[in-house]
C-alpha cells in the first residue's frame, strides 16, 4: 500500500454534556467551582478510531445520523481538536464541509470569490485565470456576479461555493453530504469535477446517505456504528453490513411498537 | 508559542484580507463611508469639551499649564482617537470568534488570527482618523517634540495593540462558553473611558487631596492610563508618564497578552466543540 496521506490513530472526541454548555454567570455564582448538582456524564460521539488513507484512494463514511460522521470529517479536516489520539495529514485539505462557509453576505459574489480563495490559499493570479470558470461552473450570470450575496438565491450560493471549491488544487478533498444539492443538470456536473479530481491522485473522503454516490466513487468504506469504527472494508461489504443494521433495527421497532401495542389494549 | 506566532505570520495575507472586508463592509452601505470615521470622534469631542472644557473648566489640568500649546481641546482630540480604537476593539472582541464561527468551522487557519484582524481592522480605522487630528494639530497650534514622535507615539501604539491583542483574545474566547462576557464588556468600556484618563488629565486625580493614596496607587496601576498619558505625551511632553506608570503599562501589557493567549490556547478544544 502506498504511503497513507491521513492517518488516524485512536481518534476520540468528547463533548461535556449538561456543563459549561451555555452556563451563565448566575449559575456560576450559585455553585461556586464545583460542578453543578445536574451535571452529566462526558459523551464520546468517536472514540477509539483508527485508520489509515491512502493517496488516491476514496474512502466513503457510512452510519446512521448522530453517529458522529461528520465529526470525523471535521477533525481530518483540522477544524475540531481531538481530545484523545491524533490524526495526521499529509498535505493541504480541501473542506467541502458547508459550500456558502465563508461567504460574507454583504459582499458581491465575486468579492466573495476573491476572498474566499485566497483564505483556502489560493494565488491572486489563479484565481484571476479561473475566475471565468469558475463562474460558469456555478452557471451564474454575468450580471449578478456583481450583486450582493445576499441577493442570491441558495441554490446560486451552494453553487457559486462548490465551484470554487472545486477549483482548489489541494491534494485531499472532504465531501460532506453536498452532492444532495443542486438540480439534476448541476449534479451531473458535480459528478464529473469529482471524477476528474480522482483521476488526479487524489484523496477524497466522502460523507454520504447516497447509496449511489458512494458505490460510485468509493473503493472503501468505512462503517461507523455507535461513535466507534465496526468495519473497515470495501464499500459493498460496508454498505451491506450498515443495512443489515438498519433492517434489525426496523425490525425490532416493529416488534416493539407490536408489544407495546398488545400491552395497550390489555390495558384498556 | 514561537511557532503559533509564525503560522499566524504565514497567514497575514488572511489578515489582511479579513481587515479589507471588514472595512468595505463597514463603508459599501453608508452614503458618506469614511467620513464616519471621523464625523464619530468630532461629535463625541464636541460634546466633551462643551462639558469638560466649557462647563466644568477641565483646562486648569492640561499638562503643562494654561499656556500649553493645543489647549484642552487638543488634549481631548489627541486621547479620543486612540481610545476609540481600544474601545471599538474592545466592544467587538467577544464576538471575534462567534461572527466568524462558519469560517472556523469549515476552514483550518490558526483561529488566533481572528481576534487579532479585529485588532488590526480597528487601527486601521485609528489611521484614518489621523487627518481629523492633524488638521486639529494645525489650527489648535500643536506642537511636538523629538521625543514625542520617535519615543511616545511609536511605544503607545505598540504596547496598546498588544494591550487590546491580549483583551481580544481573552474576551473572544470566554465568550463562546459564557455569553455573559458581552454585558460586562460595555460596562467596563464606559468605566476604563473615566478610568484612563483620556479626557480628564490624570494630574486632577493624581494630585488631588480628595483621593486616598490607595486610590490612587490603583489608578496608576491601570496599563491604559500610561498608555494614554504617552499619546498626549506627543503633543503635550509635560504628560509623559513616569517610571512607575510606565512599567506598569508596559508589565500590564505583556502580561494581559500572556494571559489572553493562554486562555485562549486553553480553551481552543472546547470553543471549537461550541462553534
Amino acid at each position: 500500500m502506498a504511503e497513507p496521506v491521513i492517518e488516524a490513530k485512536g481518534l476520540g472526541v468528547k463533548f461535556a454534556m449538561n456543563r459549561r454548555r451555555k452556563r451563565s454567570l448566575r449559575e456560576m455564582f450559585i455553585h461556586g467551582t464545583k460542578r453543578d448538582p445536574n451535571t452529566g456524564t462526558d459523551f464520546w460521539p468517536l472514540r477509539d478510531i483508527s485508520f489509515e488513507v491512502a493517496k488516491g484512494e476514496c474512502v466513503g463514511i457510512v452510519g446512521k445520523n448522530g453517529t458522529g460522521k461528520s465529526t470525523l470529517l471535521k477533525l481530518i479536516a483540522g477544524v475540531l481538536i481531538p481530545d484523545e489520539g491524533e490524526v495526521a495529514v499529509c498535505g493541504k485539505v480541501a473542506p467541502l464541509l458547508e459550500l456558502r462557509a465563508g461567504f460574507n453576505d454583504q459582499l458581491t459574489g465575486r468579492e466573495n470569490v476573491n476572498l474566499v480563495g485566497s483564505l483556502h490559499g489560493m494565488s491572486q493570479q489563479l484565481i484571476d485565470e479561473r475566475f471565468e470558470q469558475i463562474v460558469d461552473f456555478a452557471e451564474i450570470d454575468q450580471k449578478f456576479i456583481d450583486t450582493p450575496v445576499r441577493h442570491y438565491s441558495s441554490g446560486m450560493k451552494v453553487r457559486l461555493g462548490f465551484a470554487l471549491i472545486s477549483q482548489l488544487e489541494h491534494p485531499i478533498m472532504l465531501v460532506d453530504e453536498v452532492l444532495a444539492v443542486g438540480d439534476k443538470s448541476f449534479k451531473r456536473k458535480c459528478y464529473d469535477a469529482i471524477d476528474k479530481m480522482l483521476q488526479n491522485q487524489r484523496t477524497m473522503v466522502l460523507v454520504s446517505h447516497s447509496e449511489t454516490d458512494l458505490k460510485r466513487f468509493c473503493g472503501r468504506g468505512l462503517y461507523i456504528k455507535n461513535g466507534a469504527l465496526a468495519l473497515d472494508s470495501d464499500i459493498e461489504s460496508s454498505l451491506a453490513a450498515y443495512n443489515e443494521d438498519t433492517k434489525a433495527e426496523i425490525e425490532a421497532r416493529k416488534k416493539k411498537k407490536k408489544t407495546d401495542g398488545d400491552g395497550d389494549e390489555k390495558a384498556a | 508559542m514561537a511557532s503559533r506566532a509564525l503560522a499566524v505570520w504565514q497567514n497575514r495575507k488572511v489578515v489582511g484580507l479579513l481587515v479589507r472586508r471588514d472595512l468595505k463592509v463597514k463603508y459599501q452601505q453608508s452614503i458618506l463611508g469614511y467620513a464616519w470615521s471621523m464625523l464619530e470622534p468630532l461629535a463625541m469631542a464636541g460634546v466633551y469639551f462643551f462639558v469638560f472644557g466649557l462647563i466644568f473648566n477641565t483646562n486648569r489640568g492640561v499638562p503643562g499649564g494654561d499656556e500649553a500649546p493645543g489647549g484642552y481641546l487638543l488634549f481631548l482630540i489627541s486621547g479620543l482617537l486612540p481610545w476609540l480604537w481600544f474601545s471599538a476593539g474592545f466592544s467587538e472582541a467577544p464576538r471575534a470568534l462567534i461572527t466568524h464561527s462558519k469560517l472556523i468551522t469549515t476552514m483550518k487557519v490558526p483561529r488566533e488570527i481572528f481576534p487579532f484582524s479585529v485588532v488590526a481592522t480597528k487601527f486601521v480605522d485609528y489611521l484614518f482618523t489621523w487627518p481629523v487630528l492633524l488638521v486639529f494639530v494645525f489650527f489648535l497650534g500643536g506642537r511636538t517634540t523629538l521625543e514625542g514622535v520617535f519615543l511616545w507615539l511609536p511605544l503607545a501604539i505598540v504596547v496598546q495593540f498588544a494591550f487590546t491583542l491580549g483583551v481580544t483574545l481573552l474576551l473572544a474566547s470566554i465568550n463562546v462558553l459564557v455569553r455573559d462576557v458581552e454585558r460586562i464588556v460595555r460596562i467596563l468600556n464606559r468605566v476604563l473611558f473615566y478610568a484612563s484618563a483620556i479626557i480628564i488629565p490624570s494630574t486632577l486625580v493624581l494630585e488631588s487631596d480628595t483621593f486616598p493614596e490607595w486610590f490612587k496607587t490603583l489608578y496608576a496601576l491601570n496599563p491604559l492610563l500610561g498608555i494614554f498619558k504617552m499619546h498626549h505625551a506627543v503633543w503635550f511632553p509635560a504628560d509623559a508618564p513616569d517610571a512607575f506608570i510606565l512599567s506598569a503599562t508596559i508589565g500590564g501589557a505583556i502580561l494581559m497578552l500572556i494571559i489572553g493567549y493562554t486562555t485562549f490556547r486553553r480553551l481552543e478544544t472546547s470553543v471549537l466543540k461550541e462553534l
